[in-house]
C-alpha cells in the first residue's frame, strides 16, 4: 500500500515538473492603464530635489529621479512639476520624460508619462471618466488610470496616469508615429480666428509635441492654412477647402462629447478654446483634435447644447451646413445613449479610489465634498442623457 | 586700402595700426624730473628734501620712484581677438571680434622687504584681477596675502602676456584660479615651494547663472625642483613639480565646464556635487636656448556625497587633461628671457622676433559608476566627454610693447550620445573635428 502511494506520488510530481511553469506575465501598458486598477506608483528623488521642486513649483526644471511600478524599476527618469491652474506646491503635478536623461528609454513602451494632481476635481473621476467616453465613442483620447503615488515611500495621494500626447500615442491611436501633434497652450482667448500672415502667433499657441526640431515652415504653415480657410470669405468652395485641412466629423463629434458632459473648458469652453491637441498625420494635411485635460467637465445637466456654439468661428460655420449640424445632434443622441454606462463608470471609478482618496491629505478638498461631486456625477449621468435628447428634439423641431 | 575696404573690422584695425606705430617711437627708456612747482608743500624744508627723492621716469613703461624706498610702475594691457571657429556652439557667434582684455593696474616695491599688484580688468566680468602685497624680510620665505592665483598649474600661472599661445591649455581651465589668501613661498636649493590657504576653490570653476555650490577654504601647494640650478648646462632651466588643492564643496551643481579651443563649452556638468574637490597636477618645463618644451597633467575628483536619487553616495565626477606643447624663437632670442623682447625691434634695425609654436592637449569628463550611464544630474554612471585638439601657433614681436599672435587649431569634440543635448553644446552633432583660426593683437605697457 505503501509502496503505491509512493509510486502514486512519484508520478504526480514527475508530471507536475514536466508541465510548463504558467508564463511570467509580461507587463504592459494596457496593465498600466487598465480602468479597473488602481496602481502604486513609487518615485525615488534625492530629498533635495523634492524640496527644490515644491519651492520652485511654478518653473518646468527637470530632475532625475526613478521610478518603480509591480516591481519594474526605471532608472534616470526626469520629472518635473507640471499644469496651468493646477500648479501647486503642496500635491504638484507632475511631467515624466523616460527618454530625457537616458537615449530611447521607455517604460512599457511608453515615452513620457504625466501625472495629474486631480487638483480641481472634487470627485477625482471626471477626466477619466470623460476620457473614457471619448474612446468609447470611437474617438482617440490619452488613456487614463489611477494610483496611489509615494515619493520616497510616502504617499503624496490620488493621481492620475495620464497617456501623454507624443509620438508613442500617435502610433497607439492612429498607427502613424510619424504624424504631428501640436499641444495647444491658452494665452489669450482664441475662437480660431485666423492671425494672419506670420507664423509667429501660431508658434506660440501650438506648442509641438513631435517633430520638435522639424521647421517652422514645416510645422505651422499647414496651421496657419487651416484657420485661413476657416476666416475665408463665405463662397461655395469654403466647405471644401476646410474639409481638406480639417476631419469636420470628427470636430464635430469631439464638440458633442464635450457638450454632453457639460464641459466648460474645451473647445466651446467658458474662456474660449482650450484643452486640446491637434493631430496632422504624416503626409496628410487635415487635421484631428485630441481631448485634454478634462477636470472642468460635468458643469451641469442642464447646460445648452450649443452653449457657445456661436462664439466659435468654425463650429458657428458648420452649423450652418443642414448635413453637418444633423451629425452633429445625432453624436448627441448617441452620447446619451451612453447614459447607463456613465453612471457605471463613474460608481466604479469612485468606489476603486475611495480608500486612497480619504487617505489623501494633500487633496484640495475634505472627503465629504467627494462623496458630494460623486453623488452629482451620478446624478449628471441620470439625468443629463434626458435632457440631451429633448434638447436635440427641440432643435430639429425648430428646423 | 583694398585690404582695409574688404575687413569687417577696420576701426578697430586701423586703432591697433596706430597703436603699433605709436609705439615704436615710444623711447626705450627716459627720465622725466618731476614738476617741483606742483606741491604746495614744496616750500616746507623737509618736503623740498624728499622732493629731491621723488622722480618719474620711463622704464619701458610710467614708473613713479621714491629712492630706493618706494617702486611703482603702471602695468596696462590691451587685447583684441579675431576669431573664426568653423563649428558653431548653441551659445555663441561662430565669428567675432572681441577685446578679451582691458587691464589696467600698478606694481611695485616697498624697498627690499615688500613687492605688490593691483591690477583691474574693465573687460571682464570679474574686474578686480590681482590685489596682493608679497613680503619679502624672512630669509628663505615669502609671505604673500591678497587675491591671487592659487599655486596649482604651470600655464595657469604663466603671465598673459607670456602665453605661448592664445589661449591657455585645457589643462589650465580644470587649475583653480583666482581667491583671496595667504600663501607662504620660497627656494630652499634647488627646491622652491609654495603653500597657501585660500577663502574659496578659485574662480575658474565660478558659475555663470548657474547657483555654484560654494566651497569652504581651499589648500594648495605646489613643489618644483629645478636640479641643475646652479650648474651653466644645457639643463639649468628644467624644473619639473607637482601640486595640488582640496577643498571642501557644499552640495550643488559643479560648474567646471569643459571648454573647446575657443573657449566655448562643449561640457557644461550640470552634475550634482558634494564633499571634497581634489585636484593633483604634474609639470616639466625645460628651456634650452631659443627652444622650449613643457607639459603638464592635471587630474580632478569632485566627491558627490548623498547625491544619488536615493541619498546614497555617487562616484566622484573626474576630469583630466593634459599637453604637451613646443616652441621655437627662430629669431635667436633666448626663450628665458622672453621672446617678446626682441633683439632688434621692428624699426630699429630688425623685425622684431617670430617664434613658431605647438601644442597637443587632451581633456575628459566622466564618472565610473556600474549602473547605466545617462546625462541626468545624478547620474550614476556618467559616460567619458572628451576634447583633443592640436594647436599650431606664429608669434611676432615686433618691439617690448607689440605681440601677434595667430594659431590655427584643430579640435576633436566627443560626446556620447544620450538624452537632451547639454546646452553649450555643439550644435551640429554628438562628435566631431573643426578647425578654428585665431589672431590676437597685444599692446602691454
Amino acid at each position: 500500500m505503501r509502496f503505491k502511494r509512493l509510486v502514486a506520488f512519484t508520478l504526480v510530481m514527475c508530471v507536475a515538473l514536466l508541465l510548463p511553469a504558467p508564463a511570467a506575465h509580461a507587463q504592459t501598458a494596457d496593465d498600466l492603464f487598465a480602468p479597473a486598477t488602481l496602481n502604486d506608483l513609487q518615485v525615488f528623488m534625492n530629498t533635495r530635489d523634492v524640496q527644490q521642486l515644491r519651492d520652485t513649483y511654478l518653473e518646468n526644471t527637470y530632475y532625475q529621479a526613478d521610478i518603480e511600478w509591480r516591481g519594474v524599476r526605471v532608472r534616470s527618469v526626469a520629472i518635473r512639476s507640471r499644469g496651468f491652474g493646477t500648479r501647486n506646491p503642496v500635491k504638484p503635478g507632475f511631467g515624466i520624460d523616460f527618454d530625457r536623461f537616458a537615449a530611447g528609454q521607455r517604460f512599457l513602451g511608453l515615452q513620457s508619462l504625466v501625472l495629474d494632481n486631480l487638483w480641481q476635481d472634487g470627485s477625482l473621476v471626471r477626466e477619466a471618466v470623460t476620457m473614457a467616453l471619448f474612446e468609447r465613442l470611437g474617438q482617440p483620447a490619452p488613456r487614463e488610470a489611477f494610483t496611489r503615488l509615494f515619493i520616497n515611500g510616502d504617499y503624496q495621494g490620488v493621481y492620475s496616469l495620464v497617456e501623454a500626447v507624443d509620438p508613442v500615442f500617435l502610433s497607439r491611436a492612429f498607427g502613424d508615429p510619424g504624424g504631428y501633434a501640436f499641444e495647444y497652450h491658452w494665452l489669450n482667448e482664441f475662437h480660431a480666428e485666423y492671425l494672419g500672415r506670420s507664423l509667429g502667433p501660431y508658434k506660440e499657441l501650438f506648442e509641438p509635441a513631435s517633430h520638435e526640431s522639424a521647421s517652422d515652415t514645416t510645422l505651422y504653415l499647414p496651421l496657419h492654412d487651416l484657420f485661413r480657410e476657416i476666416n475665408a470669405a463665405p463662397s461655395a468652395t469654403w466647405r471644401e477647402s476646410v474639409e481638406r485641412l480639417l476631419d469636420v466629423r470628427e470636430f464635430l463629434t469631439h464638440v458633442a462629447i464635450e457638450a454632453f458632459v457639460s464641459e466648460n473648458d474645451g473647445i466651446l469652453g467658458n474662456w474660449a478654446m482650450n484643452n486640446f491637441y491637434l493631430y496632422r498625420p504624416s503626409g496628410s494635411t487635415q487635421h484631428r483634435f485630441i481631448p485634454w485635460d478634462r477636470d472642468n467637465a460635468f458643469l451641469a445637466a442642464d447646460t445648452s447644447i450649443l452653449l457657445r456654439a456661436g462664439d466659435n468661428i468654425l463650429m458657428r460655420r458648420l452649423l450652418e451646413y443642414p448635413d453637418l449640424r444633423e451629425f452633429y445632434l445625432q453624436a448627441l443622441e448617441r452620447c446619451a445613449r451612453e447614459g447607463g454606462w456613465l453612471e457605471q463608470a463613474i460608481v466604479a471609478r469612485a468606489n476603486l479610489i475611495r480608500a486612497a482618496a480619504y487617505a489623501d491629505n494633500r487633496k484640495s478638498f475634505p472627503n465629504d465634498r467627494f462623496e458630494a461631486d460623486v453623488a452629482f456625477l451620478i446624478q449628471f449621468a441620470r439625468s443629463r442623457p434626458g435632457f440631451v435628447v429633448a434638447e436635440v428634439a427641440r432643435l430639429r423641431g425648430e428646423r | 586700402m583694398p585690404l582695409l575696404s574688404r575687413c569687417r573690422f577696420k576701426g578697430q584695425l586701423l586703432i591697433l595700426l596706430a597703436t603699433v606705430l605709436l609705439s615704436a617711437v615710444l623711447p626705450a627708456s627716459s627720465s622725466f624730473a618731476q614738476d617741483s612747482g606742483s606741491s604746495p608743500a614744496a616750500e616746507k624744508p623737509a618736503a623740498k628734501a624728499a622732493e629731491r627723492d621723488w622722480d618719474f621716469r620711463w622704464d619701458n613703461r610710467p614708473s613713479l620712484r621714491y629712492g630706493d624706498l618706494l617702486r611703482i610702475d603702471v602695468r596696462a594691457r590691451l587685447v583684441t581677438d579675431m576669431r573664426r571657429p568653423d563649428a558653431a556652439f548653441v551659445d555663441n557667434d561662430t565669428s567675432r571680434f572681441d577685446i578679451a582684455r582691458r587691464r589696467i593696474g600698478v606694481e611695485g616695491e616697498i624697498g627690499d622687504v615688500a613687492d605688490f599688484q593691483i591690477e583691474r580688468d574693465f573687460a571682464d566680468r570679474r574686474r578686480w584681477r590681482d590685489v596682493y602685497v608679497n613680503y619679502r624680510g624672512i630669509d628663505r620665505l615669502e609671505l604673500q596675502a591678497g587675491q591671487f592665483k592659487l599655486p596649482f598649474g604651470l600655464d595657469e600661472n604663466t603671465s598673459s602676456t607670456n602665453l605661448d599661445f592664445v589661449y591657455r591649455s585645457r589643462a589650465a581651465r580644470l587649475s583653480p584660479g583666482r581667491d583671496p589668501g595667504l600663501m607662504a613661498h620660497g627656494r630652499v636649493g634647488v627646491l622652491r615651494y609654495e603653500a597657501g590657504a585660500f577663502t574659496q576653490d578659485g574662480d575658474n570653476g565660478r558659475a555663470s547663472g548657474l547657483p555654484r555650490p560654494s566651497s569652504g577654504w581651499t589648500t594648495a601647494g605646489r613643489l618644483l625642483v629645478q636640479p641643475l640650478r646652479s650648474t651653466t648646462s644645457v639643463f639649468e632651466d628644467f624644473q619639473a613639480g607637482v601640486a595640488y588643492t582640496s577643498s571642501d564643496v557644499q552640495s550643488g551643481i559643479a560648474d567646471l565646464r569643459g571648454p573647446s579651443a575657443l573657449r566655448d563649452p562643449f561640457f557644461r556638468p550640470e552634475f550634482a556635487v558634494q564633499g571634497m574637490r581634489r585636484r593633483v597636477g604634474l609639470e616639466m618645463r625645460w628651456r634650452p636656448g631659443p627652444f622650449s618644451v613643457q607639459s603638464e597633467l592635471v587630474r580632478m575628483a569632485s566627491e558627490r556625497l548623498g547625491q544619488s536619487v536615493e541619498d546614497l553616495d555617487l562616484p566622484s565626477l573626474t576630469a583630466s587633461a593634459w599637453y604637451v606643447h613646443g616652441t621655437w624663437v627662430v629669431t635667436g632670442e633666448k626663450k628665458t628671457a622672453g621672446a617678446d623682447e626682441p633683439k632688434q625691434p621692428l624699426f630699429d634695425g630688425g623685425f622684431g622676433s617670430l617664434e613658431f609654436a605647438a601644442r597637443v592637449e587632451g581633456i575628459r569628463f566622466s564618472s565610473a559608476g556600474l549602473g547605466p550611464p545617462s546625462t541626468g544630474p545624478r547620474a550614476e554612471t556618467i559616460l567619458p566627454h572628451r576634447d583633443g585638439a592640436i594647436t599650431l601657433g606664429v608669434n611676432w614681436s615686433p618691439n617690448r610693447w607689440i605681440r601677434v599672435q595667430g594659431n590655427l587649431i584643430r579640435d576633436t569634440i566627443s560626446i556620447p550620445t544620450g538624452g537632451a543635448p547639454l546646452s553649450g553644446a555643439l550644435v551640429d552633432g554628438p562628435s566631431s573635428s573643426f578647425w578654428s583660426r585665431v589672431v590676437r593683437f597685444r599692446f602691454a605697457l
